[in-house]
């Protein structure tokens, strides 16, 4: 039966009021033509294209991890131990050569992983400044790292004070640690599937909530890079002419990320509530059957000699 | 056991009886004085009192911002009403209830919620992952996932999106694939919010279509809706709702529709809406048989 309808809003009808100007059909601004002046896009455009490019990245990791290479086949528990262990050795070595051969195992595995080698290195190499620039240019100089000069800087109580050789040396082998660690992290990630990693660290015993905070970290990152891309365009197609780089565009910046992180704050409930829906409590389960084959075998012991002969190579180069 | 059979039949496209056709259907989903605000402050439901029983259909009909979609949230047992009480197939559902393994669990497989925002339902990095993700939480083996899989896209016409990034399709696919990680579960109880939103003609009929099959097949289903066109269809009860949320009338598709005054208070049509008609029983063809 119906019910009565009981204290119920006004639907409020009333047409709205289109005021005068908006009906006017006034050509808005100049006529178009290229005859201004053009400038480079600004900061901002620089970083919203950086997170496109990203996106198309990731896709394009997507396939490579679906690829049918050497690494694609091994088992991503055996591959997440190996890395463990020649993160080690790598952190361990101190000759060069130890860490060049290394570095040059790590693009052999990334060729016969069917990964394209210029965007590998351009990859590694992209954070290596991130990771060493601010630590090593210091350990260069003699203040930090005593020994012969090699470059002279300045003149301290008329002793020369510059870049020493043992610097660039230490520094030279942090360099090549870092290049030869992240280009072992690179390979894993770009040969893996984000799930079938997660499920790896999951088996290999890293806590529940961890795997549930990058997972979802990662999740979020694609819809809120479409949303900043979203609003920066929205932004742009409001405004005329040359975006300014003056205190409106910060104070645009500063609200857009207001508003992002309220965005990222409602996502981040809807989605872990559509992963609770369906019986989400914390576990990464992935439909592929982790199994251990030969080939997983070799791959592991292959690692351990190679591991063994760089550590015993690295020992008999000395320091 | 009644639950897979369901699940069977919606796959295999044999419609058994409707059993909300049978009279005094259990009641499945009992919610009495729910209320609910967000941060304290903005009411979004107000003494909602009802019942379901097996084998309904209803609709959540009212306006933008009227509780539809936090009511559904409250069925699926993600947020909890601040008073009031709700129970589904005759068990408690509240946060502590919920923290029960088994409880949450059989909760979760029973009742399956496709959300109005297809971008926060589909995150795994393929759509086969995706649609296996429920079954493999619920601690179904792989194999049976697996074959689940197979069925309900080879039912749902996406066996080809199976290996696709779920980014990369468009609206209407990544509704279909909603659903499919729903249905894949074989839940007794589907609740959709607002189904035929942002959808084009062509997928809005197709999702109309599975709603009635799935209804047919005897599913109990909750939609939260202001589409009026859909009701006759996918329909057998509709629970009206105020702009001040709470629950101001209940009653069939007909009776709600033949109520114009009642739809126009609560904001669900215009005065120069016009109300969609019954369906027609398809017309005699004229001297069958001669010319």
């Amino acid at each position: 039966m119906i019910g009565s309808p009981a204290s119920v809003a006004s639907p409020g009808s009333h047409p709205p009021s289109v005021p005068q100007w908006l009906l006017q059909q006034d050509v808005a601004l100049c006529p178009c033509g290229c005859i201004g002046k053009r400038k480079k896009g600004s900061y901002l455009a620089k970083t919203i294209q950086g997170g496109a490019k990203l996106l198309q990245q990731v896709m394009f990791g997507e396939d490579v991890a679906a690829a049918r290479g050497v690494l694609q086949r091994i088992d991503p528990r055996v591959k997440l131990m190996s890395l463990i262990g020649l993160l080690v050795v790598a952190g361990l070595s101190h000759s060069m050569i130890t860490l060049a051969v290394m570095y040059a195992a790590t693009l052999g595995l990334a060729a016969a992983s069917a990964l394209p080698i210029a965007f590998f290195i351009k990859r590694v190499w992209l954070f290596v400044p991130i990771f060493t620039g601010i630590v090593v240019l210091p350990a260069t100089l003699s203040v930090v790292t005593p020994g012969d000069i090699v470059v002279t800087l300045w003149h301290w109580h008329g002793t020369p004070e510059g870049i020493t050789q043992q610097g660039l040396l230490a520094a030279g082998r942090l360099v090549a640690r870092v290049a030869v660690s992240i280009s072992l992290v690179v390979l894993l990630t770009l040969t893996t599937p984000w799930i079938r990693l997660l499920a790896a660290l999951r088996s290999l015993g890293v806590p529940r909530i961890f795997i549930l905070i990058i997972g979802m970290a990662y999740r979020y990152l694609f819809l809120l890079l479409t949303s900043v891309t979203d609003m920066y365009q929205a932004r742009q197609a409001r405004t005329p002419g040359t975006p300014r780089h003056d205190r409106r565009a910060r104070a645009f910046l500063g609200a857009s990320v207001g508003t992002l992180l309220g965005k990222a704050n409602q996502l981040s409930e809807e989605v872990h509530q559509a992963m609770t829906a369906r019986g989400y409590r914390g576990d990464a389960k992935s439909l592929e059957q982790p199994r251990f084959h030969p080939a997983d075998a070799y791959y592991l012991g292959s690692v351990v000699i190679f591991a063994a002969v760089m550590m015993i190579g690295d020992h008999l180069l000395g320091r | 056991m009644a639950a897979e059979a369901d699940a069977d039949a919606a796959a295999t496209g044999q419609i058994s009886t409707p059993r909300w056709a049978e009279p005094d259907g259990e009641p499945i989903l009992e919610a009495s004085g729910l209320h609910y605000a967000y941060l304290d402050r903005y009411p979004a439901l107000t003494d909602v009192s009802f019942t379901i029983q097996r084998g309904q259909r209803v609709a959540l009909l009212g306006a933008n911002g009227c509780g539809k979609s936090t009511l559904l949230k409250i069925l699926d047992g993600l947020i909890f009403a601040s008073q009031g009480s709700y129970s589904a197939f005759g068990q408690p559902v509240t946060e502590d209830t919920m923290e029960d393994v088994q409880m949450s669990e059989g909760f979760r497989s029973r009742i399956g919620f496709v959300f109005q925002n297809s971008d926060a339902q589909v995150f795994s990095p393929t759509v086969r992952e995706e649609i296996a993700f429920g079954p493999l939480q619920l601690g179904i083996s792989r194999e049976d996932t697996a074959s689940r899989v197979e069925d309900i896209t080879r039912m749902l016409g996406i066996t080809d999106l199976l290996d696709r990034a779920p980014y990369q399709l468009s609206g209407g696919q990544k509704k279909k694939v909603a659903i499919a990680t729903v249905l894949v579960m074989g839940p007794e109880v589907l609740l959709f919010d607002e189904p035929t939103a942002a959808l084009d003609p062509r997928t809005q009929y197709w999702l109309m279509d599975l709603i009635e099959q799935l209804g047919n097949a005897g599913k109990t289903i909750v939609h939260a809706t202001h589409d009026l066109d859909a009701l006759y269809r996918i329909a057998d009860r509709c629970l009206i709702f105020s702009e001040d949320h709470r629950i101001v009338a209940e009653g069939t598709p007909e009776q709600i529709l033949a109520d114009r005054q009642l739809l126009l208070q609560v904001n669900l049509i215009h005065e120069h809406s016009t109300l969609p008609t019954p369906p027609q029983p398809p017309l005699e063809p004229l001297h069958r048989g001669k010319r």
